[in-house]
């Protein structure tokens, strides 16, 4: 990277600079502690030279020469003198810090001449200093110091730079590398600002290494959000972009998933193009195997195919329907294939549409079923009314009896017919969803007596036990009180209907937590599991032959049980062949009851 | 949980029958799934008979009702109870369902 290696460079130049200049201090240092000490040095021995002639002058009087020597000797090695003598006018030489350097063992009594006395400057560091000895003659004392100062003099000065220079360096050293974090990432930062000023706008290129510190933590934020910000926007446009062109084929790709019809749109090729969720459903297949399939892999009928093939060899002018019917395992399931054609040779080639259409067809069944079974109900009292009519008119001028037992049919009749046609009426409300409920309090304590009273002389009649097991206390419910009584008068009519003379029955009314149940219990014929199943079914009659001169339009269990649905409650039944049926009915009593 | 099984013309009616919560919601859900996959989504839930519903139990309901969405159908409730109800609408569940009054009327929103 460049701007370490710019760093490396600067760190390197600082840190010589700083040796340099640690180095220089040292030598002047040096320098200035050599002069003092070697000054410092000279007058010493100056000093002790000048004490050692005046000692020297007394000594040599009294001709005490071997403690001049031993003062010599002594001084020499004190000082560190590289020459210490005492010399006579004539060069003898009678004390030397040295003794073998002495040429005159014993000292003259007397003699002559003067000391001659060297400059010292101009020996450096010799030093002669006059002696005078009374009595006797002039001689010199002759000093030379050492010319440099040994290397252990400046030990404690070379150890004290020594680690100065070192402290600083790991000083320089610490605040380098701090350095280089933080000024590496600002060097960064600047080489990407270069870089994106130079037209680069890779975020890979323009991102600084994170280990270069909160700088380049920072900028790498920045740029982060920068792309982040520039990515919604090109989004964005994007979304813009395709809203405006090609917003109007997205939207109508979710609204056919939303319908509950299949689509399926083919191409030239017979392969799928497009196909909704419901299209997935309705052929138990995979979306995602449809698309880009053959239509024949997921359709299998050769009509259809047929259909599709005829879209794609040339125009088809009118659409096709086929309807299919399959069987998937108990179920059966109809499905309609409307294969119509589609013109604009760029989608595709047909487009296919499917429904289910099962209960539709139940349901059409079901109403032609009807209206057959009302016919053929509704048919059998005015035939006999007509019948009855008939023998009235001709056989009634002679007997006036058959005119009044004809006219009593024909009342009985036409009582039957009024109840049919109330009936039916009643189902196609319940089919129509327009059976409403006009709720009003209905006190059930009168209810019952009046069923009680309708009933008794019916089974008397018919010798039937008619029996009502009632509470002390009989709730006030909510009820559509016509509504309620024609189910209860449908359930009892039934019971006594097909209960033989000699049989029981028994309404028993119960309240248990919150639920009215009323049961209606019979010893009658009693229905077998697949009449018990049916027993609610509209026009539905029991095969049971016995039952085939007992009038009924098998209308009133399933008015029964829906008019109590509507009241939130529920009609079921328990049977057992010949030995009897009990219908009850439950119903939640709500709060607004008592 | 006992969950008995109708057929109203090509329409199944599933109806379960106590409170819909717990390890039984499960084995509703499977069953209901099952029917919706078989019915191809001719199917009605009668919960005149259900109590209460706990989490599981909307859990149960909701998974179904996702399995019709997919199909552009939804799923038809009918009797549900004052309880029921309510805890659909405090749940905001209410509207991923379509609620009916009896069976006949939700069987006959299939014509």
């Amino acid at each position: 990277m460049r701007y370490e290696f710019q760093i490396l460079v600067a760190g390197l130049v600082v840190a010589g600079l700083l040796l340099a200049s640690a180095g220089a201090t040292a030598w002047w240092a040096a320098s200035v502690q050599k002069g003092v000490l070697q000054q410092s040095h000279a007058d010493q021995v100056r000093a002790a030279g000048s004490v050692l002639a005046q000692s020297a002058e007394v000594l040599l009087a009294d001709n005490e020469l071997s403690s001049v020597r031993r003062m010599l000797i002594a001084l020499a090695r004190e000082r560190g003198l590289q020459r210490c003598r005492i010399v006579l006018p004539d060069g003898n030489v009678v004390a030397d810090a040295t003794p073998s350097s002495i040429t005159l063992r014993e000292l003259p009594a007397q003699w002559s001449g003067a000391a001659t006395v060297v400059d010292a400057d101009a020996q450096g560091s010799a030093h002669v200093f006059p002696i005078t000895v009374p009595g006797r003659g002039n001689a010199r004392l002759e000093i030379t110091a050492e010319a440099e100062i040994p290397a252990g003099a400046y030990w404690p000065l070379q150890a004290g730079l020594g680690g100065i220079s070192i402290v600083a360096l790991i000083a320089m050293m610490i605040l380098y590398r701090h350095a280089t974090s933080s000024l590496g990432g600002v060097l960064a930062i600047r080489q990407a600002l270069l870089s994106r000023q130079g037209g680069q706008a890779s975020l890979e290129a323009l991102e600084v290494s994170p280990d270069l510190g909160p700088e380049a933590q920072a900028w790498n934020s920045l740029l982060a959000e920068q792309e982040r910000e520039h990515k919604q926007s090109a989004l964005q446009k994007t979304t813009e972009t395709v809203t405006s062109h090609r917003g109007s084929s997205d939207r109508l790709s979710i609204a056919c998933d939303v319908l509950s019809q299949g689509l399926i749109l083919l191409g030239k090729d017979l392969r799928a193009e497009y196909v909704n969720g419901a299209a997935a459903a309705l052929l138990q297949t995979k979306r995602e195997d449809m698309i880009s399939a053959e239509v024949s892999t997921f359709i299998k009928d050769e009509r259809v195919l047929a259909a599709c093939r005829a879209s794609t060899a040339g125009p088809m002018p009118r659409r096709m329907i086929v309807e299919v019917e399959r069987c998937d395992g108990e179920a059966t399931t109809l499905l309609r294939f409307i294969v119509r054609p589609v013109r604009r040779e760029d989608i595709g080639a047909a487009m296919i549409i499917v429904e289910d259409i099962t209960q539709q067809r139940v349901a059409e069944e079901s109403r032609h079923a009807f209206v057959a079974q009302a016919t053929h109900e509704l048919r059998t009292p005015l035939t006999n009314i007509r019948l009855y009519a008939e023998m009235a008119l001709d056989e009634g001028k002679n007997d006036p009896t058959v005119v009044g037992n004809c006219l009593n049919v024909i009342n009985q009749e036409v009582f039957r017919l009024d109840r049919i046609v109330g009936d039916i009426l009643s189902i196609a409300e319940i089919e129509a969803g327009t059976l409403s409920l006009k709720k009003n309090d209905v006190r059930l304590d009168e209810v019952f007596p009046e069923l009680q009273a309708d009933y008794g002389a019916q089974a008397a009649e018919k010798q039937l036990k008619l029996t009502f097991n009632l509470p002390p206390k009989l709730p006030v419910i909510r009820a559509d009180r016509d509504k309620f009584r024609l189910a209860l008068h449908n359930l009892l009519g039934n019971a006594m209907k097909y209960t033989p003379p000699g049989g029981q029955v028994t309404v028993t009314v119960t309240v248990d937590q919150g639920r009215l149940v009323i049961d209606v219990a019979d010893t009658g014929i009693g229905m077998n599991e697949e009449d018990r199943q049916r027993a609610f079914e509209k026009f539905y009659r029991a095969k049971d032959d016995r039952i085939a001169t007992i009038k009924g339009s098998g209308l009133g269990l399933a008015i029964a049980r829906e008019v109590i649905r509507l009241h939130g409650g529920d009609v079921v039944v328990q049977s057992e062949l010949n030995k009897g049926s009990t219908f009850t009915i439950g119903l939640p009593l709500t709060e607004a009851t008592t | 949980m006992p969950l008995t099984e109708t057929k109203c013309g090509a329409v199944y009616v599933l109806r379960p029958e106590g409170p819909l919560k717990g390890p039984e919601a499960q084995q509703f859900r499977d069953r209901l799934v099952q029917i919706i996959n078989a019915s191809l989504g001719r199917c009605v839930v009668d919960a005149s008979a259900i109590q209460f519903v706990d989490s599981k139990g909307l859990e149960a309901m909701a998974d179904a009702a996702d399995e019709l969405a997919q199909t552009g159908q939804s799923l038809r409730l009918c009797g549900t109870t004052e309880t029921v109800r309510q805890v659909l609408e405090v749940t905001e569940l209410a509207a991923r369902f379509e609620l009916f009054a009896d069976v006949n009327t939700a069987v006959r929103s299939f014509l």
